[in-house]
């Protein structure tokens, strides 16, 4: 009887005996030249037109490159296009850098500028949207550096919206299948693709004849770790250098392990709640809106639920968006006045409403929802909580079936007409205006400060116009905006790693150093 | 024998025809993936059109006709995230999966079988009370708490183990697998989410052995044996261990197919890049030709397991009747 | 009569254990309102301000709340409570549903044969191919709303296969005995068959079943909601509770996760000890230990 606890000890002690063996953990990214970063959302595709989200683009910009790119603060800088300028409303003109070579060795010409346009129009493409807007692209004259780019219509974020648009080899792509072109990117980027495990990582190796100089990470790979108790792991491991999207819970008990440095900029995005206001809802009433709105405690949301993680938003577009406005300020927190606003609104008793939301895609995005459920439940509105996957969330949003919902928003093209257009416009399925309006929202005054932007050309006399549709937005209490979120990323301090988040989150390899070992 | 497995076969194919006829009649509600294809500013009428691009403007019988004209040539079609071939991405991820399911049915088996003949052959021991309780415990355990707390202890704590991903990989199969067995990196990533996959069956085979052994301890062929004076651990191993052979196997084999398809949970806690993580990536994101390939493909699994299992049956044991 | 029957379970203390525990906390979920010191599904009793507080007996908690608070200022113990009722009316439904439904097709299909046996059992083994929180999803894309009724639905659709099965297997056995076989001789109808000579004979091992799947019922509710499919974030389960709780672990609040994690696998644990002991009740061949 007594040799059984002994069989069951020798296996426990063979166990840990082999786990001792195999246990050599500490990651392969400790080479100077080698950076690992772990992202929340791994990258889908390795093509770069078949997928608009930032998760992808990220991944892109290092492989491909766009006729402009823009820089860590956002500005505009010259990428595959040397120079540009807007001709006349529909023309904007190119010159071409020379001398590009694709990784397979194939020359950058006009022509893949033109065929990397067209394609944007196939199935295949996130941006048909995009694609739609450009009627053709050719040389002028007989120089062929020199293009010219026509556009259907006046399109005042054309430019704007460019380095999003990346550039590919046409031989290479029109030669091989959609399924080759997804799985083996061919760039001009400053890294070569070397291996992608969907949902797993993405592995690149420096271009040493980047047009831009040899970058000083020599190899690079993307890690995703979308649990957040797995990604704090990662990073206090060791197994990433540095992480994005640090979850908010942990924070603190980040910034105080010795060898993690945090960093943080405010995002570019902005959460608020979208409201309906068909007539005869109690949201078509401006004091309910307003009443709603002021029974919004922020500050305690970006306490509480945030962790301080996020700065309070006014408005939806954030300060370098054209058509931000400085005059505008949150309607002040008051409980009080909120539910005299609806004693007058003829709500004394508050009503019911559903207010619907994603639970995957944004920071704390369930647990907010909870909370102003909570504190629209004390002004005595009672606000029924329905957060699911965004893959559910946000069909419902294209068809307009919402009555109130939380979203985030932020404009690629730093341009808050194409915000409205798409968030608040009256939904009109011709124009494509109000897609991404889910509660079908309208107001035919906002609409019409709205065209009369469209139509100004002088950019200045334009942010004018758009910062007046912004302010009357948001006096109208089309949404109720709640904060920006806040960028946070984790450090290893011990690498000696140089690094400045970018606005876009995009994660670019070349920006960052690495000194010594 | 053969008209056995003949209409095995026939069931088997039966079963796959209503799996796929099922995913496919319910897929239209697994959330709209023309929202996200169409890009995030696509207005209406290009999703619209999209829509009719992709076919998925047809009625599902049109749609599911397609699909399973194509899948028997061999094309399960492009993923609508991905936009690369559906099957080269199930087949990358399987081995991975694969390889969890093996190590975690390995240590079911070695810890289960063996501490469930142990616990039995002395079932007054304190060694037989504290494992039998044991066992109980790992069957109330959910995975994603074993998982958080495998984590906790030997990544966040002890730092003794890494926390995610497979480690690295070699390609053997003249690169068709990536194996991470072969690797101390490979290996060490696989130990928790091993654990944590085969602790729920460590313990079903661990009651299963308790229960057969001590139920074959009883029988008159083993009692002869122990009156004749056979050593303990020769009765164990050579008398009785035989006797709970088929259930054990039974088992296994119904169990492995599940855990190759869907240990969801433990790899998308552990970030390991196999079939279950792309599922559920697949159904968040509404990328039907994944979801239904995958489900075909483990159906296949699932169905071909299962008539090994019942071949094995009928072939051990000549009592089971061929019906 | 019933006397041997409780001297046999006072006589093995884990099962007084699981029983009295499971006792507790099915008062405890129930009489929850009269109990429990806060309302956690009543959005208007919540304050951020009381929000991750510590329990009681640490630097920093406060009086009413007695294990602590989560991020949205719900008490600890008041959740765990409210949240056990939602386990036991999951663990509840599914049982009784999946146990009703399979049971008679699986009664159905052992007795009759046939073409409703082969249909039946094909579509039984179809469902093995789908995972429950594939089914939940699907669900959730049909009814476009998180409640309770469809993670019950989602478990119930993959959860009566097995009572079907195990029924089967009984009634095939059941049907050749000799009273069945002698009832038929004697005239007895179809209905009268089955309900008074089948179903009392086969309907044993069903009970043991159902102690086991209802704690499966209650692990998979929680895995839902842990992966984001269960119930709404306004009325958390003990799932959800882990699943909004485990994050903070790594931040020292502990609390979140140690105490509704420990009470959802005291139940599940309870209720497989019983299991164990009713089938030994129920398996005289097993009891000679």
């Amino acid at each position: 009887m007594t040799q059984i606890p002994n069989v069951a000890i020798g296996l426990l002690s063979a166990l840990a005996l082999a786990g001792s063996l195999v246990a050599a953990p500490r990651a392969h990214a400790q080479g100077a030249s080698r950076l690992a970063v772990g992202v929340a959302a791994a990258p889908h595709t390795m093509d770069p037109q078949a997928a608009d989200v930032d998760s992808n683009m990220s991944a892109m910009t290092n492989i491909f490159d766009g006729l402009v790119q823009r820089d860590t603060a956002g500005e505009l800088q010259p990428g595959l296009a040397t120079a540009w300028k807007r001709i006349d409303e529909e023309t904007w003109r190119f010159e071409l850098r020379k001398g590009v070579k694709f990784h397979n060795g194939n020359d950058f010409t006009w022509e893949d500028v033109q065929f990397t346009m067209e394609r944007l129009k196939s199935p295949h493409s996130e941006f048909r949207n995009f694609g739609a807007l450009v009627a053709s692209v050719t040389p002028v004259g007989n120089d062929p550096w020199v293009v010219d780019m026509k556009t259907r219509g006046s399109v005042p974020f054309f430019v704007q919206t460019l380095h999003m648009i990346f550039i590919m080899d046409k031989e290479s792509t029109a030669s091989r299948s959609e399924g080759e072109v997804a799985q083996t990117p061919i760039g001009t980027g400053p890294y070569r693709f070397v291996e992608w495990v969907k949902g797993s990582h993405l592995r690149l190796a420096a271009n040493e004849q980047y047009w831009g100089g040899a970058p000083a990470i020599k190899q690079a790979e993307f890690r995703a770790v979308a649990e957040p108790s797995t990604r704090l792991a990662a990073i206090t491991s060791g197994a990433v250098d540095i992480l994005q999207d640090v979850p908010v819970a942990l924070g603190s008990a980040l910034a105080k392990h010795p060898q993690v440095e945090l960093v943080s900029r405010p995002a570019r995005r902005a959460i608020f709640l979208g409201l309906g206001n068909k007539p005869g809802t109690p949201t078509a009433d401006l004091r309910v809106r307003k009443a709603m709105y002021m029974a919004i405690n922020e500050q305690e949301i970006i306490e509480k639920v945030m962790f301080g993680r996020a700065t309070p938003a006014a408005q939806i577009p954030d300060p370098p968006t054209v058509g931000y406005s400085k005059a505008i300020t949150r309607l002040p927190y008051d409980p009080d006045e909120a539910k005299r606003l609806l004693a007058e609104a003829g709500y004394p008793n508050g009503f019911e409403i559903t207010l619907t939301g994603p639970n995957d895609r944004y920071v704390q995005d369930a647990q907010i929802q909870a909370t102003v459920a909570a504190q629209l439940a004390r002004v005595g509105i009672k606000v029924k909580v329905d957060s699911k996957p965004k893959s559910v969330f946000f069909p419902q949003v294209s068809r307009h079936e919402l009555d109130f919902f939380l979203i985030g928003w932020f404009d690629g093209s730093y341009d808050f007409g194409r915000s409205f257009r798409q968030l608040l416009h009256t939904v009109d399925e011709k124009a494509g205006y109000g897609a991404t309006n889910g509660a079908g929202y309208g107001n035919p005054g906002l609409d019409e400060l709205f065209a009369a932007a469209e139509k100004t050309i002088d950019p200045e006399k334009r942010a004018e116009a758009l910062r007046r549709l912004n302010e009357a937005t948001m006096e109208q209490v089309a949404v109720i905006p709640l904060h920006y979120q806040s960028d946070d990323y984790a450090i290893r301090k011990d690498r000696g790693i140089r690094f400045t988040p970018r606005s876009d989150t995009w994660i670019v390899f070349k920006d960052i150093a690495r000194s010594g070992s | 024998m053969s008209g056995y497995v003949t209409k095995r076969l026939l069931q088997g194919l039966v079963v796959l025809g209503i799996v796929s006829f099922i995913s496919f009649a319910i897929f239209q509600y697994l959330g709209d993936p023309v929202a996200t294809m169409a890009g995030q500013y696509a207005t209406q009428a290009e999703r619209e059109e999209l829509r009719r691009v992709l076919g998925l403007d047809r009625p599902f019988y049109v749609q599911y006709a397609r699909f399973i004209g194509n899948a028997l040539r061999g094309n399960l079609g492009l993923s609508y995230v991905a936009r690369v071939p559906v099957l080269g991405l199930i087949l990358e991820r399987l081995p991975a999966s694969i390889e969890l399911a093996f190590a975690a049915e390995l240590i079911a088996v070695a810890f289960g079988v063996v501490l469930g003949a142990l616990s039995a052959a002395y079932p007054r021991s304190w060694f037989s009370r504290i494992t039998q309780t044991g066992s109980l415990v790992g069957i109330s355990l959910p995975t994603f708490i074993v998982g958080i707390g495998l984590i906790l202890v030997f990544v966040v704590w002890l730092g003794w183990l890494p926390p995610f991903g497979r480690g690295e990989t070699v390609p053997i199969l003249g690169g068709a697998w990536r194996t991470g067995l072969l690797t101390a990196s490979g290996l060490s990533h696989l130990v928790l989410p091993a654990f944590t996959l085969g602790m729920f069956q460590l313990a079903v085979l661990f009651r299963l052995t308790r229960g057969g052994v001590i139920e074959a301890l009883q029988a008159d062929y083993v009692r002869t044996a122990r009156a004749k004076g056979v050593k303990p651990p020769v009765v164990l191993f050579r008398h009785v261990l035989r006797n709970v052979f088929i259930p054990v196997v039974t088992i296994i084999g119904l169990q492995l197919g599940q855990l190759i398809g869907f240990s969801i949970v433990t790899e998308s806690i552990f970030q390991w890049p196999g079939a279950g993580s792309l599922l559920l990536a697949s159904i968040f994101e509404s990328d039907f030709p994944v979801v239904a390939a995958y489900i075909m493909t483990v159906a296949l699994i699932i169905v071909g397991l299962n008539l090994l299992v019942d071949v094995a049956y009928a072939l051990l044991d000549p009592r089971i009747r061929y019906g | 009569m019933a006397d041997p029957i409780v001297r046999r379970v006072l006589g093995r203390p884990l099962v007084v254990a699981a029983v009295g525990f499971l006792l507790i906390m099915v008062l405890g979920a129930v009489f929850a309102p009269l109990v429990a010191p806060q309302d956690p599904y009543r959005l208007m009793s919540l304050s951020l301000g009381d929000s991750l507080l510590p329990p009681v007996w640490m630097e920093g908690g406060k009086t009413p709340f007695l294990l602590g608070t989560d991020v949205q200022g719900r008490d600890i113990l008041s959740t765990i409570l409210y949240g056990s009722r939602v386990s036991f009316l999951v663990g509840t439904s599914v049982v009784l549903i999946a146990g009703v439904v399979g049971g008679a097709v699986g009664l159905l299909a052992g007795f009759y044969g046939g073409w409703l046996d082969s249909v039946t059992m094909r579509l039984a083994d179809s469902l093995l191919s789908f995972s429950t929180t594939l089914i939940a999803m699907l669900l959730l894309g049909i009814f476009r709303y998180n409640s309770l009724l469809l993670v019950i639905l989602a478990i119930v659709v993959a959860g009566w296969v097995q009572y079907a099965r195990t029924m089967r297997g009984r009634v095939l056995a059941v049907k050749e005995e000799d009273y069945v076989t002698a009832a038929r001789a004697a005239g007895s109808g179809a209905p009268r068959l089955i309900l008074r000579h089948i179903l009392p004979n086969a309907v044993a091992p069903l009970l043991v079943i159902a102690a086991v799947d209802f704690g499966v019922a209650v692990t998979l509710e929680a895995t839902l909601s842990f992966l984001g499919v269960g119930v709404p974030i306004t009325q958390p389960s003990l799932g959800m509770m882990i699943a909004q709780g485990k994050d903070f672990v790594y931040a020292g609040m502990w609390w979140l996760i140690v105490f509704p994690a420990g009470v959802l696998m005291g139940i599940v644990f309870s209720l497989n000890v019983i299991a164990d002991w009713l089938r030994d009740e129920l398996d005289p061949r097993l009891k000679a230990r």
